[in-house]
């Protein structure tokens, strides 16, 4: 069978406003559960892990490009963003969660199932909620140029969710999947500096 | 089997009402769902919603209060079914996916119904519009990939074939050639009036439901495809309701009806392979039993006939959701140069499409060509599922012009 397809382009290559750009990143991630929950064992453990690394980038990115200028754009823009912020705080609870079973433990699939359906009503509630006025309300030429800051973040952005020589000093209570979200951040406010 | 609506009885009328907590039903999985399972939903809610403007539209032409209290109480059930069965679908899907899963609708289920039909005229039109609902799932799937980045494949899985059809652009016809001959009341097979009625409410629904998404995109390219295509199903809607005959009478066409939805509601139930939808399938038939025999009442006192006289003996052979590829390209290779001309199919532009054709392009090419033609620039090329090889056609193989 041959689906055609344009050279490899799924997902975000494509985009030219960052919009396109992470709702392109929502279709990634949609479909990163599907092979998690599809796969077992050692596929499962690799698949889960560019999961969370995507999470991490992607949130990060929406948590400190996007939900400021929704903050600040749209109208009602801080009930908004408050909202979103609540369900990601949910989200990445569970995923801490999720981390602490693993992959091969038999709570995981439930807990995923949820993290899944939390994160997916999360993504809609984005598109629908805050992308839509964000288009209709911030000049595309403020949206353009953050597609490139969040596909740098996105290179730096450490590949393991496990914390490394660099992170020693950082509290032991602190999971890696906390850790790797913190940082992202970093190299997202780093990259803001850079290219702003 | 034999399965006979006429004598199976369901549950009473009077226990047929649902309160808010039994219509909140648990929708499907947006990814994980049989992609014919969402066919048989769409297909579904566009019966229903048949019968509830059947339903109204009757009632306004009806002076007797019983009557109008009788379908007015059926008509309530109507619209609970309707809620319940659109409601399946799950939220977090955008329009365009659920556009997607109508046009794959349209694609498995007309082929289908052609297949089946048993008169010759009847499965030519239904083999002509096919064409056209084929070629609109990859105008689609070609917009799907530019907004949402993904692709038609997640959606229609590999069950149905994304390639052109008959290109869009030569769907816009004179209105009056979209209009068919009917079949005869009288010397129709039951089973081809109830293709009719499928196949009109699928066609009605999805035509609704493009007028009113289309508006709620803000890209240009998507807003003037939707506009294109709903102008297109509204021409879908012309055909197919024109091949009901007019001579049936409002009795009739009430029992046809509800008999049409006892068939569908019992062919998906066979087939469904979701365990909670099919629960609901068997719930609805057994709802539609008692309507249907609530209706043949009503045709026995107003029209002094028997409604065994226009209805099958036995349920006929269970409407199913399969792959019709091979079908599918075999009309691909001899039917794609159709056009209409009066109630017949030819094979020229003719003088009246080629005016036709010519006031609506307004000299500029459709956002039909023009989809393919923007994918084309961002993706280096166009957007397909081609699971049988290369297209029968060769005008119409990837890298030729998308203007055939
Ligand atoms: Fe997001
Ligand atoms: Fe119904
Ligand atoms: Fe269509
Ligand atoms: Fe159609
Ligand atoms: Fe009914």
């Amino acid at each position: 069978m041959t689906t055609t397809q344009a050279a490899e382009t799924d997902g975000v290559d494509a985009a030219h406003d960052v919009v396109e750009f992470l709702i392109g990143q929502h279709m990634q991630i949609r479909d990163l559960f599907t092979e998690v929950e599809k796969s077992t064992g050692k596929a499962r453990r690799d698949a889960f892990e560019r999961l969370v690394r995507l999470l991490a980038v992607h949130e990060t990115a929406e948590e400190q490009l996007i939900h400021p200028l929704v903050r600040t754009g749209v109208h009602g823009g801080g009930d908004i963003v408050d909202d979103r912020l609540s369900e990601e705080r949910e989200a990445k609870e569970m995923l801490v969660k999720l981390e602490d079973v693993g992959p091969d433990s038999n709570q995981f699939p439930l807990l995923l199932a949820k993290l899944r359906a939390s994160v997916l009503t999360h993504a809609h509630n984005e598109e629908a909620y805050e992308f839509r006025y964000l288009r209709r309300e911030v000049a595309a030429s403020e949206l353009q140029p953050l597609v490139s800051m969040v596909r740098a973040a996105e290179a730096m952005a450490p590949t393991h969710p496990h914390p490394g020589v660099e992170s020693a000093t950082a509290n032991t209570v602190v999971g890696p999947v906390v850790s790797l979200f913190d940082r992202t951040k970093d190299m997202v406010r780093a990259s803001m500096s850079t290219n702003r | 089997m034999t399965f006979n609506p006429l004598e199976q009885r369901g549950i009473p009328l009077d226990k047929q009402l649902r309160s808010w907590r039994e219509l909140d039903v648990e929708p499907v999985d947006p990814d994980h769902s049989d992609p014919y399972t969402k066919c048989r939903i769409i297909t579904m809610n566009g019966i229903e919603i048949e019968a509830l403007l059947f339903s109204h539209n009757f009632a306004r032409i009806c002076p007797d209060m019983e009557v109008k209290h009788k379908l007015a109480e059926i008509r309530y059930l109507e619209q609970q079914q309707q809620k319940v069965v659109n409601w399946l679908l799950p939220g977090s899907s955008s329009p365009l996916e659920t556009t997607i899963s109508y046009e794959q609708v349209a694609v498995d289920l007309t082929a289908w119904v052609a297949r089946m039909e048993p008169d010759p005229y009847l499965t030519q039109c239904y083999e002509f519009g096919v064409l056209e609902d084929f070629d609109h799932l990859y105008r689609y799937a070609n917009l799907y990939e530019m907004l949402q980045h993904r692709k038609a494949e997640k959606i229609v899985d590999q069950l149905t074939e994304v390639i052109p059809g008959r290109p869009t652009r030569y769907h816009h016809r004179n209105p009056i050639d979209n209009v068919r001959k009917p079949y005869d009341r009288s010397a129709a097979a039951p089973i081809s009036k109830l293709h009719a009625l499928t196949i009109l409410s699928a066609e009605q629904q999805t035509m609704n439901f493009y007028l009113n998404v289309g508006p709620q995109y803000m890209e240009p390219i998507a807003r003037q495809l939707y506009q294109e295509i709903a102008m297109v199903e509204e021409e879908h809607v012309t055909h197919y309701e024109s091949l009901l005959d007019p001579g049936e009478t409002w009795w009739e066409r009430l029992v046809n009806h509800e008999y049409n939805e006892c068939y569908l509601y019992y062919s998906f139930m066979e087939q469904e392979s979701d365990r909670k939808v099919k629960a609901i399938w068997e719930l609805h038939l057994n709802m539609e039993l008692e309507h249907l025999h609530a209706a043949c009442d009503l045709m026995r006192q107003h029209d002094g006939r028997d409604p065994a006289e226009v209805l099958a003996p036995e349920l006929p052979n269970v409407l199913t959701f399969e792959p019709n590829k091979a079908y599918l390209r075999e009309l691909l290779d001899t039917q794609i140069d159709l056009t209409t001309l009066g109630t017949g199919f030819v094979s020229e532009a003719h003088e009246r499409f080629q005016k036709m054709q010519d006031a609506v392009m307004g000299g500029e090419d459709p956002a039909s060509d023009r989809v393919i033609d923007e994918h084309n620039s961002v993706f280096g090329t166009d957007y397909r599922i081609e699971t049988e090889g290369p297209h029968p056609r060769p005008e119409l193989r990837q890298g030729a012009t998308s203007k055939a």
